[in-house]
């Protein structure tokens, strides 16, 4: 549902993304992992229109978005948490989820969704009028993804949303991520903690280097004796793990080959 | 009695101020843009009335309803035709963008009005009340109550509105902003829009209030800064605490003592306050996220 063919990018001073063949399945729970400074981040501020791809190709359900706005990004259903800083600090709970639904103009939609959401994440009713710089790291990150879930969105899109916080929080972070993706969200997720996201997504992908190096099924990637050598410093031959998925089959290929 | 004679006065024209810093720290919040020609817009907006009040005779007040549509377009254009396309450098570069734009309009208002110092008058301007000894200019009082009025407008505006909520946003996290689907440029540009609409109004209390010329605009600019400097970059609860500090400081100084260091003074109290403050009395360090 999202494709990235040759894509190369940067912020002005050369590119960071050099040739990111990459494949998120509609369904998919799709991970990607890797060294600080690989440039996953760099990839999902491609996804969420912060940035445009220099050359290549970037379609969403078998439309360009490389040129596109945040705005019209969002209207086609991708919602991204960032890495980091999501929220507005002075803004109460509320403000801040209620902005979720910007772009939706209908009232009643959008109480309807409030309510939902404050169901799943309880910490949203109960602090709806305090100001969401008040919150603890992992109460924030909550209201982030009770934010995100009001546009209700096709592909979610999650920047490390783990960082930072401690196990019991993390554990939280992961159960709701496996839950949006159950009820049938596709799932872009760039996370720090390897074993954690691999365990859980249906689709892995290790990134240096500003491109990919290793895909698969989420535990085959984790198997894969070449992750122990690019997180000890090394790098790793670029290739492909024997996937029984089959997913991602021809990412790896050379963009404009057959 | 002089004194409380003096904080009266100072209160009532700090109303005006605080109408015409406000749209400079507002710009400020939401774009980073330190707009270095609100001084000349406010006189700008003193000459619209000034033109439209002495030449058509339509009454002060009443031009409002005119000049300012005439400058929420101006400033609206500004920031799509100027600021929109600054892609890098953007504090340094809107400011140098704007001291010129500053610049064209002193220009063009000297050359079409020469030095030559104007005031605007209308039948409000002379008369005053007395209450307890003190004395009220109905002018200032009129000044003040329209500023209190504006500003009670733009508080409405900022805190009821679905834009002034997308307003809210930009200021303290414009790329979350963008992530949530609010066109961060069209706020800017509506943002800038107001601000010199404002300035405008201003203008016409400006206007009244005093003579002036395009010349008039650097102290005007002057002191506006320093009112958003004290407030705090970005805060326009801050702006309108410190236009009244200033301007009771600045009357009380020259009633008890001499009209010649009632600026010397604030400046000190400036001084002062910024050296426990750095950030202003209601500005927070580091406000944004990146
Ligand atoms: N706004 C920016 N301007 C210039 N260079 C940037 C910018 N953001 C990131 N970079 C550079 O791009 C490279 C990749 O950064 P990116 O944030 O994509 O990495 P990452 O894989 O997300 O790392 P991490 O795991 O630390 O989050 C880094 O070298 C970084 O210095
Ligand atoms: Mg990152």
């Amino acid at each position: 549902m999202l494709v990235f063919e040759g894509v190369f990018a940067g912020y002005g001073g050369g590119d960071i993304l050099r040739g990111v063949d990459l494949v998120v399945e509609e369904g998919s729970l799709t991970c990607v992992v890797g060294p600080n400074g690989a440039g996953k981040s760099t990839l999902m501020k491609l996804v969420s229109g912060l940035l445009h791809p220099r050359v290549g190709r970037l379609e969403f359900k078998g439309r360009s978005i490389a040129r596109a706005t945040p705005r019209q990004i969002v209207k086609q259903g991708i919602v991204q948490v960032m890495q980091a800083r999501n929220l507005f600090p002075e803004l109460t709970v509320r403000e801040n989820v209620e902005l979720g639904a910007f772009l939706v103009s209908d009232g009643e939609v959008v109480r309807r969704r409030y309510a939902e959401v404050c169901e799943m994440f309880p910490i949203v009713g109960e602090r709806a009028k305090d100001r969401a710089g008040s919150l603890s790291g992992g109460q924030q990150r909550m209201v982030e993804f009770a934010r995100a879930l009001m546009t209700d969105p096709v592909l979610v899109t999650l920047d490390e949303p783990s960082m930072g916080l401690e196990p019991r929080a993390a554990k939280i972070i992961y159960d709701s991520i496996v839950s949006m993706h159950r009820a049938g969200r596709s799932i872009l997720l760039v996370e720090q903690n390897v074993r954690a996201g691999l365990e859980r997504a249906t689709h892995g992908v290790v990134m240096e280097a500003g491109r990919v190096r290793l895909e698969g099924t989420g535990a085959d990637v984790l198997a894969n004796p070449q992750m122990r050598a690019l997180y000890l410093g090394g790098t790793i031959e670029e290739g492909r793990v024997a996937s029984s998925t089959g997913v991602g089959a021809g990412a790896a290929a050379p963009p404009g080959a057959p | 009695m002089l004194v409380l004679q003096g904080i009266v006065d100072g209160i009532l024209a700090g109303g005006l101020y605080a109408l015409m810093g406000s749209g400079l720290t507002l710009v400020f919040g939401v774009m980073e843009v330190i707009n270095f020609a609100q001084g000349i817009i406010v006189v700008l907006g003193a000459y619209l009335t000034y033109v439209f009040s002495t030449h058509i005779g339509v009454d002060p007040l009443v031009t409002l309803l005119i000049t300012i549509p005439i400058m929420f377009a101006l400033g609206y254009g500004v920031y799509a035709l100027l600021l929109r396309p600054i892609k890098r450098d953007r504090v340094i570069m809107s400011l140098l963008v704007m001291y010129a734009v500053a610049v064209v309009i002193e220009g063009c208002l000297d050359i079409i009005f020469g030095g030559t110092l104007v005031q605007v008058h209308a039948a409000y301007s002379t008369s005053s009340i007395h209450v307890a000894g003190l004395e009220f200019s109905d002018l200032y009082l009129l000044a003040f109550g329209l500023s209190a009025v504006l500003l009670a407008v733009l508080y409405v505006i900022l805190y009821r509105t679905k834009f002034g909520r997308s307003l809210r946003a930009t200021t303290q996290n414009p790329t979350a902003a963008k992530l949530v689907g609010i066109d961060v440029d069209r706020v800017s540009a509506t943002t800038l829009g107001i601000g010199v609409g404002l300035g405008a109004a201003g203008g016409m209390l400006f206007g009244m209030t005093e003579s002036f010329n395009a010349s008039s605009s650097y102290d005007l600019i002057s002191r506006l800064l320093v009112i958003v400097i004290l407030g705090g970059f970005g805060s326009v609860w801050g702006a309108m605490v410190a236009a009244i500090i200033m301007l009771v400081v600045e009357d009380v100084v020259a009633v008890v003592w001499s009209p010649v260091w009632g600026q010397t003074v604030f400046y000190l109290v400036l001084a002062a306050v910024l050296m426990f403050r750095p950030q202003g009395l209601f500005g927070r360090l580091a406000v944004r996220a990146q």
